[in-house]
């Protein structure tokens, strides 16, 4: 009788052998192939009886205490970049939908101002896709804004209405986020040439970066101090009407487009 | 999925930080003996534990309802002390522990089976054995042998082919029945 080899029965033992039921049926047969799996077997008990250190009582607490702090960095983290990820979408949106913009202008445009350039003895008329452009990206613009906006207006609404004895609570949070999307906002504006979202988004970030600044409670003199720099620049009127223009163009009719 | 759990993964999937914290506190003990098998040291092992639940935390969105949590995350933890011996190029090298040191502690004398038998000195013999593993042999032979984990799985796992895998088993265990074949009492042959 041909006797088991050691891998056959390391095999057998985790069940892996190709022919289980031979293999079984020889270790029945031959007892010295049996008493070598025995042998492995046993030595396998001992592994299986290796001692694992036990961690203390409240090692899952442990744990956790230790991982809520990870846990507090990552979402920071996220909440650091989703705003602006945010604000990057929208920048896209307004590229595009300006190209989409000028484009259909032109085509809607190009045979009026075939008829308006003919010279018909008097000057050239200007043409109309210029001022067209310049409107377009600022109502896109603007549209894009208005979220933005809004949440700075609820920003400001809660610090001036606080109370300077009972505080403002965690505005750090929230005006970090602002700040990021205003100062890309008003870059974008400045470079688009819009001079009044640029202002008023110029005004409104020395008071978001102060407000993010913040501990976890703004209060007493430091309260009413922003609430008096609020109040002097007339911020929150400048935003809330910025915010109810916002709305406007999309109703209004193109001017160049009635025009002519 | 036991139901405790499924309800805690659901909470936790829309940002319940205290569900989560459940989850952590019921589980830790368990990955905590996988990592130790697998890395072999308590140190490690807590570090295995920690980056396990902050990858179940990131993916915890890819978990499929069907599954069960438990071994979803023995599955993570494995992979986290993969990575762990790899980064630490101990992976194909022998484990990493001093063996012959550790053996050099305990008695010289041959001891008898039946006074080694469960006792400290055994373990610190058993300890031995499975640092002379090379990373892939105890690794292949833990997730065998402890996990359950069918050759092909550890296979895949190890990236080697099955009948690699297979024999990486069989001298983990050669190795382990070397070293220990003194201690255990064989069944005399009755032929």
């Amino acid at each position: 009788m041909q006797h088991l080899n050691e891998e056959t029965l390391v095999a057998h033992h985790y069940r892996d052998a190709e022919d289980g039921a031979a293999v079984a049926q020889h270790l029945r047969d031959c007892p010295a192939c049996a008493a070598q799996y025995e042998e492995l077997r046993l030595v396998l008990a001992l592994v299986d009886d290796a001692s694992i250190p036990e961690p203390a009582g409240n090692y899952g607490e442990e744990v956790w205490r230790r991982l809520r702090w990870k846990l507090g960095s990552e979402k920071k983290k996220r909440k650091a970049w989703q705003p602006l990820a945010a604000v990057a979408a929208a920048l896209i949106a307004v590229f595009f939908l300006g190209q989409w913009w000028n484009a259909r202008n032109a085509t809607a445009t190009a045979p009026l101002q075939a008829s308006h350039n003919r010279p018909a003895g008097g000057s050239e008329v200007r043409t109309a896709p210029e001022g067209a452009d310049a409107n377009a990206g600022s109502r896109i613009l603007l549209v894009v804004v208005s979220d933005h906006l809004e949440s700075s207006e609820r920003m400001l609404l809660e610090v001036a209405n606080a109370d300077p004895e009972r505080g403002l609570r965690n505005p750090a949070d929230r005006a970090g986020e602002l700040v990021a999307s205003n100062r890309i906002y008003r870059q974008t504006a400045a470079q688009r040439g819009d001079a009044r979202i640029a202002n008023v988004l110029s005004d409104l970030e020395p008071i978001l970066v102060e407000l993010s600044h913040a501990g976890t409670t703004i209060d007493g003199e430091e309260l009413q101090q922003l609430q008096e720099r609020i109040d002097a620049k007339g911020l929150l009127f400048k935003v809330r009407v910025s915010s109810a223009r916002d709305e406007a163009p999309v109703r209004t009719h193109n001017p160049t487009t009635t025009s002519l | 999925m036991e139901m405790t759990d499924a309800v805690n993964v659901e909470r936790a999937r829309q940002g319940d930080a205290d569900a989560f914290r459940l989850l952590v506190e019921r589980h830790s003990r368990p990955i905590f003996r996988v990592a130790y098998r697998m890395t072999g040291n308590e140190h490690d092992a807590d570090d295995v534990v920690q980056e396990t639940f902050l990858r179940a935390y990131r993916q915890i969105h890819n978990f499929e309802d069907r599954a069960n949590f438990s071994t979803w995350l023995h599955r993570i933890a494995i992979n986290c002390s993969l990575d762990l011996l790899r980064s630490r190029g101990r992976h194909e090298k022998q484990y990493g522990g001093d063996a012959e040191a550790l053996e050099h502690e305990i008695s010289t004398e041959a001891p008898q089976p039946d006074r080694l038998l469960l006792s400290a000195e055994l373990q610190v013999h058993v300890t031995a054995a499975l640092e002379r593993l090379t990373g892939n042999e105890r690794t292949a032979f833990m997730l065998r042998h402890f996990e359950g984990m069918p050759v092909e799985e550890i296979g895949k796992t190890l990236g080697i082919q099955v009948n690699a895998a297979k024999h990486t088993i069989f001298r983990a265990v050669r190795k382990l029945r070397e070293a220990l074949q003194p201690f255990v009492r064989s069944t005399p042959c009755s032929t």
